[in-house]
C-alpha cells in the first residue's frame, strides 16, 4: 500500500485512507477502498463514472461522511473536529467556487477571512500576482472568462496554504491556452503539495502522477506506483473496466 | 496558522455577513422585489376587504401587516442561498473551517437586516394606507413586537430555507414547509400588533403575547443550533 | 436469480422456514386484539354508557374522537423519536419507521378533523369552529403534509432521510406550541370542552372510554407494524428489480 521508494524510515504518509466504504440502504457506493500517499505525492484516480472517484474525493474534503474505515490527512483524522484537517486542504473543482457578484479581491477576502489567514491583503496580492490577474483584481467576477476563473479559483484554493491539493476534473471545459496556464501553474506548486486528482485526461493524469489508482464499483481495481507508460495504461484500464470507454 | 478558535469564529461571522450584504446591496433584486411585494399586497389587501364599501379596518391591522410581511418574507428566504446554489459556491462554503452554526447565524443575520430595511420603508406605508389612531407613544413597544417576530421568522425561516435549497423543488418547498410553522408566532404577533395599532396598549395584556414571541424565538434558535449540521450536508 | 441468491442478498425470509410457533408471527395477533377491543368498545358505548346530560346521544362520538385523536398525536411522536433515532445513528429503518408514523398521524387527524366536525354540526350546528384543539389538528395536517412533499422533492436516499427526520423533529415541537398559541389570541373559544378535559365522566362512561381507547391503540400500533412490513417489502422489491435490471 505505501510507496516511499523503500525507503526504511520514511516519514508518515500525508494522506491515509483505510477501508473507506460509504453505504446507504444497500447501495454501495464505495467498498474498502484503501491507499496512501506520500508527502509531495501526486495520485491520479481514473474510472467510469459512477465509480465512487469523485465520492472518494469529497469524502477526502470533508464534504462527505464515509460509512465506515477511517481517513487521515496531515496527520489529522477525519473521524475527529473536521475543522483542523480543513484547514489543510484545498479544493480546485471543475465549479470555482466563487461568487460572481463580488471582485476578485472581494472573493479572496472573503475566503481569507473564513480561512484565518493572518497576513491577507498580503497574500492575496501575491496570489493575484502569481495567477496573473492582478490588473482585474477590482473587477466583478462575473465578467471574467472560465479560463479566468479557473486561474482565481487557483488562487482561492492556495489562500490559506493547504499542504495538499483535491483536484476535481480540473481541465474539463476549459481551452487549450487555460489549460496551458493551468498546468504551468500545477508545475510550479507540484514540489509544495500533495495532490489527489480524479480525471478523466490519461495522458495529463500520467505526467503528473506518482500513483495511479482505477476505481470501478466502488472498489480499486488497479494500483500502481512509479511512472506509467501512456500506452500501456489505456490497455490496462480496458481491461480492468467493465465499460471501456476512454478520454 | 492556529488563531484563537473565538476570535476567528467572529471574523468569519462578519466575512459571511459582509459578503452577502456587499452581494445584495450591488444588484438590490431582492430588496426591491420585497418592497415592491409589499406594496402590492397592501393594495390587494385594501381591495380584498373593501366589497362592501369603505369600511373600518382597524381591527384587520395587526393581521395585514404580519401577512404582508410574512410572505414578502418568503422571497427574502427563498434566497438565502442563492449565491451558494445557483453558483456552485456551497461546496467552497462547506469546506471552509468554519463552525456550521456559524453560517446559520451569519445567514439569519443577513436575512434580518433585510426583512428589517424592508419593514423601515414599507412600515410607515403601511400606517399612512391603513392605521388611523397614532401609536408614536407606543413605538418602542411596536419595534419590540416587529424585532422579535422578525427573528422568529429569519430563525425558523433560514433553518428550513437551507434544507429546502438542498431538494428539487426549493421555491415551492419552503412556503408549504414554513408557513404552518410559523402560525404561532403570526397569531402571538398579529395578536400585538393590532393592540398597539388600535392605540390602547395595556402592559397586562401584552406582556404574555411578547413573552411567546420570546419563547418561540428561543425554542427555535435551540432548535437550530442543535440540527444544523444536518441540515447544510456532512 | 435464485432464491438463495435473493437471500444471499439479504431479502429478509418471511415465514419461510419458520416451524411451529414462529408461524404465530405472521397471524394478525394485533388485528384481532385490536377488533375484539373496539367491537366491545362499540357495544358498550352504544349499549351500556349513559346519555350525557347537556349533549345528549350526539356526544357519544368523543369516544372514537378523542381516542383517534389521541393516535394520532402518538403518530407523531413515534415519528419524532424515530427522527432523532434516525439523526443519531442513520439506520435507514428508523426513516422507515418515522414515516409510517407520520403517515398514521396524518391519517388519524384527518379522522379526528371529521369526527370533530360530524360532533359540532350534530350538537351546535356548525361545520367548524377555529378552537384550539381542531386548528391545531388542522395546522398539524398541513405540516405533515409539507413533510411527504418534502421527501418528495429529494432524490438521494440519505439526504431524503436526514431532512425527513429534521422536518419531524422542528414540526413536532410544533405541535404543542401552536396548541399554546391558539389559546393566547382572546375570542373564538366557544367549543364547550367539558366532557374532554376530564369534568364530566360519569359511571359506566369510564368503561366505554377506557375500552375504546385501548381498542384504538391496539389498531393504530397493527396498522403501523402492517405499513412497516410493506414499506420494508416495497424496498427489497425496488432493490431486487435493480439488481435484475443491472
Amino acid at each position: 500500500m505505501t510507496a516511499s521508494g523503500g525507503d526504511a524510515a520514511a516519514p508518515a504518509p500525508e494522506i491515509v485512507v483505510d477501508g473507506l466504504t460509504r453505504v446507504f440502504g444497500r447501495r454501495d457506493v464505495l467498498r474498502d477502498v484503501s491507499f496512501s500517499v506520500e508527502r509531495g505525492g501526486f495520485v491520479a484516480l481514473f474510472g467510469p463514472n459512477g465509480a465512487g472517484k469523485t465520492t472518494t474525493l469529497r469524502v477526502l474534503a470533508t464534504l462527505l461522511a464515509p460509512t465506515s474505515g477511517s481517513v487521515s490527512i496531515a496527520g489529522h483524522s477525519l473521524a475527529d473536529d473536521p475543522t483542523p484537517l480543513r484547514r489543510t486542504i484545498g479544493l480546485i473543482s471543475h465549479s470555482p467556487l466563487l461568487y460572481r457578484d463580488l471582485t476578485a479581491y472581494e472573493n479572496l477576502r472573503f475566503y481569507a477571512d473564513m480561512y484565518g489567514v493572518e497576513d491577507r491583503e498580503q497574500r492575496i496580492t501575491e496570489l493575484l500576482d502569481r495567477v496573473e490577474l492582478a490588473h482585474r483584481r477590482y473587477d466583478i467576477v462575473r465578467t471574467f472568462s472560465k479560463g479566468m476563473l479557473q486561474r482565481l479559483a487557483i488562487a482561492r484554493a492556495l489562500l490559506h496554504r493547504p499542504r495538499v491539493l483535491l483536484l476535481d476534473e480540473p481541465h474539463s471545459g476549459l481551452d487549450p491556452h487555460a489549460v496551458d496556464i493551468l498546468d504551468g501553474l500545477l508545475a510550479e506548486i507540484r514540489a509544495e503539495h500533495t495532490f489527489v486528482m480524479v480525471t478523466h485526461h490519461i495522458q495529463k493524469g500520467l505526467e503528473l502522477a506518482s500513483q495511479v489508482l482505477i476505481l470501478d464499483g466502488g472498489r480499486i481495481v488497479f494500483r500502481q506506483t512509479g511512472a506509467v507508460d501512456p500506452q500501456a495504461f489505456t490497455a490496462v484500464y480496458r481491461e480492468h473496466v467493465r465499460e471501456g470507454a476512454v478520454a | 496558522m492556529s488563531a484563537a478558535p473565538a476570535l476567528s469564529g467572529r471574523r468569519q461571522f462578519w466575512a459571511l455577513l459582509r459578503k452577502d450584504v456587499v452581494s445584495e446591496l450591488r444588484t438590490k433584486e431582492m430588496l426591491i422585489s420585497m418592497f415592491l411585494f409589499s406594496m402590492l399586497a397592501m393594495v390587494v389587501f385594501h381591495y380584498a376587504f373593501t366589497a362592501t364599501g369603505d369600511i373600518d379596518l382597524s381591527p384587520f391591522t395587526g393581521g395585514m401587516l404580519w401577512a404582508v410581511f410574512v410572505f414578502a418574507s418568503l422571497l427574502g428566504l427563498n434566497r438565502s442561498f442563492v449565491h451558494e446554489k445557483d453558483e456552485g459556491c456551497l461546496d467552497g462554503l462547506l469546506l471552509c473551517p468554519v463552525d456550521r452554526v456559524t453560517i446559520f447565524f451569519a445567514k439569519m443575520t443577513g436575512n434580518l437586516i433585510f426583512l428589517g430595511l424592508i419593514q423601515l420603508l414599507a412600515v410607515p406605508v403601511f400606517t399612512v394606507f391603513f392605521v388611523t389612531s397614532g401609536y408614536w407613544a407606543d413605538l418602542s413597544t411596536f419595534v419590540a413586537v416587529l424585532v422579535l417576530a422578525d427573528i422568529g421568522i429569519c430563525v425558523l425561516g433560514t433553518l428550513l430555507a437551507t434544507i429546502a435549497m438542498s431538494t428539487r423543488a426549493r421555491d415551492l418547498l419552503l412556503p408549504i414547509v414554513f408557513l404552518p410553522l410559523i402560525v404561532p408566532l403570526l397569531i402571538a404577533a398579529t395578536a400585538a400588533t393590532t393592540e398597539v395599532f388600535s392605540g390602547d396598549v395595556t402592559w397586562a395584556t401584552l406582556w404574555g403575547k411578547l413573552a411567546f414571541l420570546l419563547g418561540y424565538d428561543a425554542v427555535f434558535l435551540v432548535a437550530a443550533w442543535g440540527t444544523y449540521d444536518f441540515a447544510i450536508g456532512e | 436469480m435464485s432464491a438463495e441468491s435473493i437471500n444471499e442478498a439479504g431479502a429478509t425470509p418471511t415465514t419461510r422456514g419458520k416451524t411451529g410457533w414462529r408461524r404465530l408471527v405472521d397471524v394478525p395477533v394485533l388485528f384481532v386484539a385490536a377488533g375484539v377491543s373496539l367491537v366491545t368498545g362499540l357495544l358498550l358505548v352504544f349499549w351500556v354508557a349513559p346519555e350525557e346530560a347537556t349533549m345528549g346521544f350526539p356526544y357519544k362520538i368523543l369516544y372514537f374522537h378523542a381516542p383517534i385523536a389521541w393516535c394520532a398525536l402518538l403518530g407523531y411522536l413515534v415519528a419524532f423519536v424515530a427522527a432523532i433515532l434516525y439523526l443519531r445513528s442513520n439506520d435507514a429503518r428508523w426513516d422507515r419507521l418515522g414515516m409510517c408514523g407520520v403517515r398514521l398521524g396524518l391519517v388519524f387527524s384527518l379522522l379526528v378533523m371529521a369526527t370533530g366536525m360530524i360532533w359540532g354540526r350534530s350538537s351546535w350546528n356548525v361545520w367548524w369552529s377555529w378552537e384550539p384543539r381542531l386548528t391545531t389538528f388542522l395546522i398539524a395536517c398541513l405540516m405533515y403534509c409539507g413533510y411527504f412533499v418534502l421527501r418528495a422533492t429529494v432524490e438521494e436516499e440519505e439526504r431524503r432521510a436526514t431532512f425527513a427526520a429534521l422536518f419531524a423533529v422542528i414540526a413536532f415541537i410544533n405541535v404543542p406550541i401552536t396548541f399554546l398559541s391558539t389559546r393566547v389570541l382572546p375570542g373564538d373559544m366557544q367549543h364547550p370542552s367539558g366532557v374532554v378535559e376530564g369534568g364530566g365522566l360519569v359511571g359506566w362512561m369510564y368503561p366505554a372510554f377506557f375500552v375504546s381507547m385501548v381498542g384504538m391503540t391496539l389498531l393504530f400500533f397493527a396498522l403501523l407494524r402492517n405499513d412497516l412490513r410493506v414499506e420494508r417489502l416495497k424496498e427489497e422489491l425496488a432493490y431486487i428489480k435493480n439488481r435484475l435490471g443491472s
